[in-house]
């Protein structure tokens, strides 16, 4: 899976941004809702949990919601995520960026990254079941139409990260 | 680069300053009617429901449902679709959107709460709906619905005891009777709205 | 009034997504190409040393944002069809803190946890896999916390009828202070990278 040609340098951030918001723009004009993330995983769980013993997942509301559909691969954010991958395979690949690691700081071992990245997913996942989305639902899709709870969401979390992000200096570098 | 960025965020501040002068992104102020828009909405027939699908919303407890009756108080007393608010017409004028919310208007004969829909879509609501035929069709089709003998069809027969359950969910009678033909629900639009999983 | 498309009547369930799939291939790619799919580069929105972060974010926000108030004033799109989020002020801070704690732990968030994954990163995996298991667990807990869940709800509620202004105030406002950050953002950036750990 790894490029042998050296990785080219990342796009300008503002230029993606506002191709970002473009695509987000996109998603509105075209099917008439933003973007997500965290929904694709909330209806994988609601299927898995289906899988296991559908009473139980008929009779919590929050999985019932996402099992009404005809499966996760006719929930649009689930599709949508499907392509993320594409799109993001696609783009590393063509830029040499595809490699086979694990991202973390000089001083962290790979299963403590691998631990680290476990425990946020699942405390993101928290959150985000909570929050009623995620960065992608709530902060851009939510921040571009103005929405009161996802500006607050915008605001809680990065407050959030700072403070961990704060006691956890070092991590990093 | 930076030449860019500074021609962007030129842009982006133009375009903020146009829009802090113009106020308000909604073509039509409060009361103005899409015509095309809605004209479209009533050919396709998304604009109604149903008297066996709202009886189903309200048993599912559909979020957000608000079952609006728009007759009379006097009529409102001695009879309401079970969950039902009274609102009269000029109440409704009043009205503005919130949410998430499904309305659904219901009248006598439904003339009066299509009517209703027109004002609340020109409001700017998006899901309402009436109740086509109204109380009438409610009282044939849940109160007292005349159900067809058990044909031995899997299909027919589910959906017959599907509509007799509901009937008895609201306090209904249903008799068996003649062959009638059920509503049909409006597939198309079922098949779109499932298609519209709603969230983040 | 054209769009949104799916609205009108241009779009079936299928071509929904179809669409859905070829937003989310330019959304991904977006997403790799602004490097937001390593770990590492995120972290340094923390340290304030790449702001990369927030300019993504908020330009995204910023472009999108002029984009729906324009394409609605011009009569193009129908805003009132698009699906406005519903807000529910308590768990939505109270997630949003949550969720803010897990992406300083993982250094990534859901979406980009994907990009990560899909270039090879295992520590993206790991964090979808601990999402999922979060989902999971939150979703089947839910209803004990149901009355919280449900609390503070306001509907589809915007910042404009919040503080009771019109939108294009709101616009300009949200710009002004994303072209701000801009502007700052390479002061920050340099004097992260002098001070000393």
């Amino acid at each position: 899976m790894s490029d042998s040609n050296p990785p080219r340098p990342y796009a300008d951030p503002y230029i993606a941004g506002v191709a970002l918001g473009l695509v987000l723009l996109a998603a509105f004009v075209v099917v008439g809702r933003g973007l997500g993330a965290s929904g694709a995983f909330a209806s994988v769980a609601a299927s898995t949990v289906d899988a296991v013993s559908s009473t139980s997942a008929r009779s919590n509301g929050f999985f019932a919601d996402h099992l009404d559909g005809g499966g996760p691969l006719r929930d649009w954010l689930v599709v949508e995520l499907l392509g993320v991958f594409v799109g993001a395979w696609a783009s590393a690949k063509l830029a040499g960026r595809l490699r086979a690691t694990v991202e973390r700081g000089p001083r962290t071992s790979v299963s403590g990254r691998l631990l680290a990245a476990g425990a946020g997913g699942a405390v993101m996942g928290v959150g985000a079941v909570l929050a009623r989305g995620c960065t992608s639902g709530q902060a851009l899709t939510g921040g571009a139409l103005l929405s009161v709870g996802s500006w607050l969401f915008i605001a809680a979390a990065f407050a959030a990260a700072y403070v961990v992000a704060i006691l956890r200096r070092g991590a990093w570098s | 680069m930076t030449s860019l960025h500074r021609a962007l965020a030129a842009v982006a501040l133009l375009l903020a300053v146009s829009a802090a002068f113009v106020g308000s992104s909604r073509r039509t102020t409060s009361g103005g009617v899409d015509v095309a828009s809605l004209a479209a909405q009533i050919e396709h027939e998304d604009d109604h429901v149903t008297a066996v699908e709202l009886a189903q919303w309200i048993k599912d407890r559909k979020p957000g449902l608000r079952v609006l009756d728009i007759r009379a108080d006097s009529e409102f007393e001695a009879f309401h679709i079970p969950s039902a608010e009274r609102v009269p017409l000029t109440d409704i004028a009043k009205m503005s959107p919130r949410g998430d919310e499904t309305l659904v208007l219901y009248s006598e004969g439904g003339a009066h709460a299509a009517q209703g829909w027109v004002l609340l879509r020109s409001l700017g609501f998006t899901k309402v709906y009436f109740l086509r035929g109204g109380l009438l069709d409610w009282m044939d089709d849940i109160m007292s619905p005349t159900l067809p003998e058990l044909s031995g069809s899997a299909a027919a027969d589910s959906a017959r005891t599907a509509h007799a359950t509901l009937s008895r969910y609201f306090g209904g009678v249903p008799r068996v009777g003649e062959a009638v033909s059920l509503p049909a629900p409006t597939s198309a639009a079922q098949a779109v709205a499932r298609t519209r999983r709603r969230g983040c | 009034m054209t769009a949104p498309f799916s609205e009108f009547g241009m779009l079936g369930p299928r071509g929904v997504l179809v669409a859905g799939f070829v937003i989310g291939v330019a959304f991904g790619a977006c997403l790799e190409r602004a490097g937001l799919g390593s770990a590492r580069k995120l972290m340094g929105q923390f340290n304030l040393k790449d702001l990369a972060v927030f300019k993504v974010m908020f330009s995204a926000i910023v472009t999108a944002m002029l984009g729906l108030f324009w394409l609605s004033k011009l009569g193009v799109l129908d805003i009132s069809r698009v699906y406005l989020p519903e807000t529910f002020l308590i768990p939505q801070l109270v997630g949003g803190a949550i969720f803010g704690i897990g992406f300083a732990l993982a250094g990534l968030c859901p979406g980009t946890s994907c990009v990560a994954a899909a270039t090879g990163r295992g520590d993206g995996l790991a964090a979808m896999i601990g999402m999922l298991a979060g989902v999971l667990a939150m979703g089947a807990a839910l209803p004990t916390f149901q009355r919280f869940f449900t609390s503070t709800a306001r509907g589809g509620f915007t910042i404009p009828s919040a503080l009771g202004v019109s939108e294009g105030v709101v616009v300009l406002g949200i710009v002004a202070i994303a072209v701000a950050g801009f502007a700052i953002a390479p002061r920050i950036e340099r004097h992260a990278a002098r001070a000393r750990e």
